[in-house]
This record gives C-alpha cells, structure tokens and sequence, in this order.
C-alpha cells in the first residue's frame, strides 16, 4: 500500500545555542501531509514557523540544531540521512521559496544561468536542452518573450517577476513538496494574488503537497486546505481551513480572527486588539505560552502546559474546557 | 475647515549611474503630485512598495528636496528653508517610522530620546516639570514611567514604536506624518497600535498623514484616502467613498485582491508587466489595465474632479459617465 503522506513531522524540537544556553524555538511539533494538499502554517515572527520549514531541508542555521523528533519523508527520516543522500532530496523532491526574491537571486548571473544550473545540478541534460527547459520553466509561470528574458538580470525583473522566477526555479524539477516561506509578503497585493493563483494552479497539475507559511490569516484562509496555527514555538490549534475560520477554538486564534480588519464591513471605532506581546524565546516559562495575554487563562495555565488534544480533526492545546 | 499642509505640484527626480562609470539616468520618483492635508482629518497614501509615498513623506519632512513644487505648511512655505525656520516647521509635524528598531538611537535610553526634542526646543527646564511630563507623556501611549531608564534593546517591537510614537509627541506637533507604522509589527500587535493612533488622532486634535500599503488599514484609520501608483496621485476621496465607489481601475483591482476571510481568491487580477522602471508613455496603468485604449497610451491623464470630493486620473472615468 502507498503511504498517503508524503511528509510526517514528529514531536519536532529545535533549539538554538546562545551564549551557552540551549533556547527552545519549536517545542514539539507534530503534523502529516498529504500529497495534494496545501497546509497553511500561520505564526508571528519568533514562533518557530520558519525555523521549523528550513529543518525540513536541513538548512538549519549553524546556531540551531533538531534537539529531538523525526522528520518522515515517505517513511525515511530525513533527520538521520546522510548530506549525499539529502543532496538529492532539498531542492529535487522538496524546495523551498523565500520571501524576499530579489535576495534570493545572485545579481551578477543572469536568470537564465540561474535556472540552468538548477537544472544541470540534478539532472545529466546537454545545455542547449536545458535552456530549452528553462524557456518552458519561465512560461510555465507567465513571463511573456522568455528566450529573451532568460539574458536578463534579476535587477531587470520587478518584485513580482523575481518571485516568479523563484517559483520556476522551485518547480523546475517537480518536486512532491513545495515550502513557501511568506512568498507574497514583499509584494503588492494584486501580485499576490497572481503568485498565490499560479502556486495553486501548479500545485493542482503537479499534485505536489505545499507548506504555506504566513502571517497573513486571511491569506491562509483563501490557500489552504489545513491551517496549523502557532505561537512560542508551539501548535496551538490545527484545523481544517473552514473549520478552524468557522469554529476557532483557541483564544489566540480568535484573538487574531478579531483583530483583522475588513474592507468590506462596517468600520469599527476601536479594534479589539490582543493586549501585551508575544513571548520571546526561552522566556516562554513551564506554562502556557498564550497565558500572559489570556483573557480566559486561570490559574494553571501558567504554570502547567496544556497538551494538544483532538477532537475529530481539530486539535487545541488549551486548558480552559468551556471556553465561550 | 481649514487646510494645514498644501502640496502644490510636487516633481521628485533622482538620478542614478547605471554602470559604475556610466552616464546617469533620472529616475522620476513624484510626478505632478498634489495633496492637501486637512486640518484634524487624517489623510491615508495608499500604494504599492516603490511608488513614491515614503519619498512624499521625506520632501514633505525636509529630509529631501523636491526637484520642483511647493510644500505650505500652516501657512509657511516648506521647501528649501533655513535651519532655524526648519526647526519651527519641526514645531508643528513630527514623523514616526516604518522600522522600530531602525528608529531609536540603540545607546540612548528612553528618557533621553525623549528629551532631546524638548532640550532642542528649549522646553520643560524646570527639572520637575520635565519629569511630570515625561510620565504623563509615557502613560498616554500605554507605556509605564519605569520604562525611562532602560535602553530601546529591553523592549518588543510594538513598544518601540509607542516609544517612536511618543518621541514624535512630546513637542505636541499639530501635524504628524506616519510612514508605514504597522506594518513591520507582529499580527497582534499592530490592531493595539492602530487603536493608539485613533485614540492620540482623537485626544490632540491631531492632523495625520499616514503612509501604508494596507487598504484594511488605511480605512480603519483614515478620513481621506489617496491612492499612488508609480508617483502620480490616481485617485483621492473620502475614505468611505472611496470604499464604496472606487472610481480609478487600478483602485478597483487593489480593492478586489485585499485578502479576506470568507471571500474566494481574487480572479480579476491584471498583469504585471514585468519591469520595474523604464519610460512607459501615457497612463503608467496602462500596460495592466484590463480597459486600457489605444488612447491610454498616449496621453498622461490628469487627476481631475470626477464626483464631488472625488478625484481620479483616467481618461475613462468623467465626470458626465460617473
């Protein structure tokens, strides 16, 4: 039988080493993905979302290391398998978009060179047949006169064009799992939107699997089949997307969901905003790491983590059982 | 009601080598930009990353010059003043920042960035009227007064910027100029933050530019709104117009791609040209607007009265067809 997932995340720890001291930033991290499926993991800066998706192609900064866990894909731990073995894994089976895409693009080599040697580094192809490929790869994303283009410098490409390209780039081999780390975040909307369409479009004709990571919920919202909420390194709630907008369990997820403000509805006079901020990691203490900020948090709660419990396909981690 | 800053045909260009020995190129950054602030409304400049609004913000400050135009504040020329007629504009607007930490001098602690204004002004000398104000000062943007021996590395971001906030306060300036202040905060803090402004914009009569990108923002918070798009002025209105009659097509197509819980993914969304400079003539939409004409393409449209209080610059939208 074929393993439905194609990734399985187990009880991940992360830690950073400063100073001598071991800092937790994801503290046991849990979750499965199905191919074809795209999961939104939604977090504010320092909540471990994008530490967690660059231990997935063992990226992990020399400061940061896999404290514990198991990272599963289809059935192979990537965690204990060696660089060579790896090396054909990160970028052919799974790659990954950043956010900023004109950082992530060398200045001084064309676009072309860019994606050629992407190409030529995983697969035995001639030149002339891999800027045939690469043509294909850049009009595949909708740049227009792409023979032409593929001269070009990322310096004469827009923001929108760049991440474009990173797309190109990212599929160019088919992976089966595609992370995007705030792929829109530097662009303007309407080019979001674009970039957002054509991720799903591809995905849809691919069947690869996607991890969405963002801030933006109501982004989440339109991308994802599944939304994993995060907050101090930890999930805090997990969802199927209308479920989790429908029925949001966690205080921080609704917190959130409140605070957003609309186009559409009336303007209010006040947000209901979340007060105080988020925790900084390793400060996060024994309890939960929401407490601080809870309007609903007694008195255990900070002092003793509540775990993560399923109901169906929803799962909280939040002590407060009849929450409103 | 009266006007408290006046923009007047405002041309930014800067120029830029684009090889190392090369000959220069001028990059227009403001084109024919007109604004006028009025006073106790707050103004939202809304556009895309590049389009010109903090450059507005910096020849609006003095930080820049602008290449031609006119910038009146409360009645005072501001363009090309001297220093000490600076410091009296410097008086009546104050700015707060994009970038928390970028903002405050990280070896200054909280209480000395906030008393370099007043010592620059010649204010509060009496050492316990100066102390009665720093506090007061600090809890009006929900900041405690022990915070005014620490230094800008012991806070968060979102109490940074409050801090920014009350940098930009404490000479009461009558107008404040907001340059993107949400946007580099986490999700949950920037509701707290924007609440801030409503209730400071309330409580000190104040007049506002605010800078942001966000549509969602900029209605919560703003009476007029103006849109940008590649330096020139495409559309302004009072913000609930704007919202519910977006006149300009490059205003619709922003509108309809905002994000939102419960809508499907925006489909309508026209092309991105590709390039980020190079001349484009006629409307600078034109090559990703969905009704762009032959027309378009020739003629640079002026921002011109199309409903009352609504301006927009498309020679599609007149006054006879709206």
């Amino acid at each position: 039988m074929k393993d439905p997932f194609v990734l399985q995340v187990n009880d991940l720890h992360i830690h950073f080493t400063a100073d001598g001291h071991s800092v937790p930033v994801v503290r046991g991290l849990s979750y499965t993905l199905a191919t074809g499926r795209v999961l939104a993991v939604v977090g504010e800066s320092g909540s471990g979302k994008t530490v967690h998706a660059l231990s997935l192609l063992g990226l992990l900064p020399p400061a940061a290391h896999v404290e514990k866990g198991e990272i599963l894909y289809k059935g192979k731990n990537l965690l204990t398998m060696p660089e060579n073995q790896l090396r054909t894994i990160r970028g052919r089976k799974i790659s990954m978009i950043f956010q900023d895409p004109s950082a992530s693009l060398n200045p001084v080599l064309t676009i072309g060179e860019q994606l050629i040697e992407t190409l030529r580094a995983h697969r035995p192809l001639p030149p002339k047949e891999a800027r045939k490929e690469a043509v294909q790869l850049l009009e595949q994303v909708g740049i227009t006169q792409a023979d032409k283009r593929l001269d070009e410098y990322p310096f004469q490409f827009s923001g929108g064009m760049c991440q474009r390209v990173m797309i190109a780039m990212a599929l160019a081999l088919s992976p089966d799992i595609l992370i995007a780390d705030e792929p829109t975040t530097a662009l303007d909307v309407t080019i979001q939107a674009q970039i957002i369409q054509l991720i799903k479009q591809l995905q849809g004709k691919n069947g690869m699997a996607v991890i969405f990571i963002t801030h933006n919920l109501a982004l989440a919202s339109q991308v994802a089949d599944e939304v994993l909420v995060m907050y101090g390194g930890l999930c805090m709630e997990q969802a199927p997307v209308d479920e989790l907008f429908n029925h949001p369990k966690h205080p921080y997820t609704r917190g959130l969901l409140a605070s957003l403000v609309s186009v559409d509805a009336e303007r209010p006079d006040r947000l209901p905003a979340i007060g105080g901020t988020p925790p900084v990691a390793g400060e996060c203490g024994c309890g939960c790491p929401f407490a601080p900020r809870c309007s609903y948090a007694e008195a255990k709660c900070s002092h003793q983590l509540p775990p993560l419990l399923a109901q169906v396909n929803h799962r909280v981690r939040c002590w407060p059982e009849e929450l409103p | 009601m009266s006007v408290c800053v006046e923009i007047r045909q405002l041309y930014k260009t800067y120029t830029r080598r684009k090889w190392l020995l090369g000959a220069t190129e001028k990059v227009p950054v403001l084109q024919d930009v007109s604004l006028s602030l009025w006073q106790n409304r707050v103004l939202g400049l809304v556009g895309e990353s590049g389009c010109g609004k903090s450059t507005l913000c910096k020849v609006l400050l003095g930080i820049e010059e602008p290449t031609s135009g006119t910038v009146v504040v409360n009645g005072k020329n501001a363009v090309r003043v001297s220093r000490e007629q600076r410091k009296g504009l410097c008086r009546d607007m104050q700015a707060v920042f994009q970038d928390p930490y970028a903002s405050l001098d990280p070896r200054m602690t909280v209480r000395q960035l906030l008393s370099e204004p007043l010592d620059i002004h010649g204010l509060y000398k009496n050492k316990a009227e100066r102390k009665k104000f720093l506090s007061e000062l600090l809890s009006s943007v929900g900041l405690l007064e022990a915070y005014l021996d620490r230094y800008p590395h012991e806070f968060s971001g979102g109490q940074r910027q409050r801090i920014c906030i009350a940098r930009a306060l404490a000479l009461d300036p009558k107008i404040l100029v907001a340059d993107e202040p949400v946007s580099a905060l986490d999700v949950s803090v920037q509701a707290q933050i924007l609440n801030l402004f409503q209730d400071i914009k309330r409580e000190r009569d104040l007049t506002m530019l605010f800078v942001t990108h966000d549509f969602a923002v900029a209605r919560f918070l703003c009476d007029d709104i103006a849109v940008m798009y590649r330096g020139r002025i495409v559309e302004s209105a009072p913000s609930e117009q704007l919202f519910a009659r977006p006149l300009h097509p490059y205003t619709k197509s922003l509108l309809a791609a905002v994000p939102q819980v419960g809508k499907p993914l925006s489909k309508s969304v026209s092309a991105d040209p590709g390039v980020h400079t190079g001349s484009v003539t006629g409307c600078a939409f034109a090559p990703r607007c969905p009704y762009a004409t032959a027309a378009c393409r020739q003629v640079i449209p002026i921002l011109e009265q199309a409903a009352p209080e609504h301006a927009c610059a498309c020679i599609h939208v007149t006054k006879e067809n709206v």
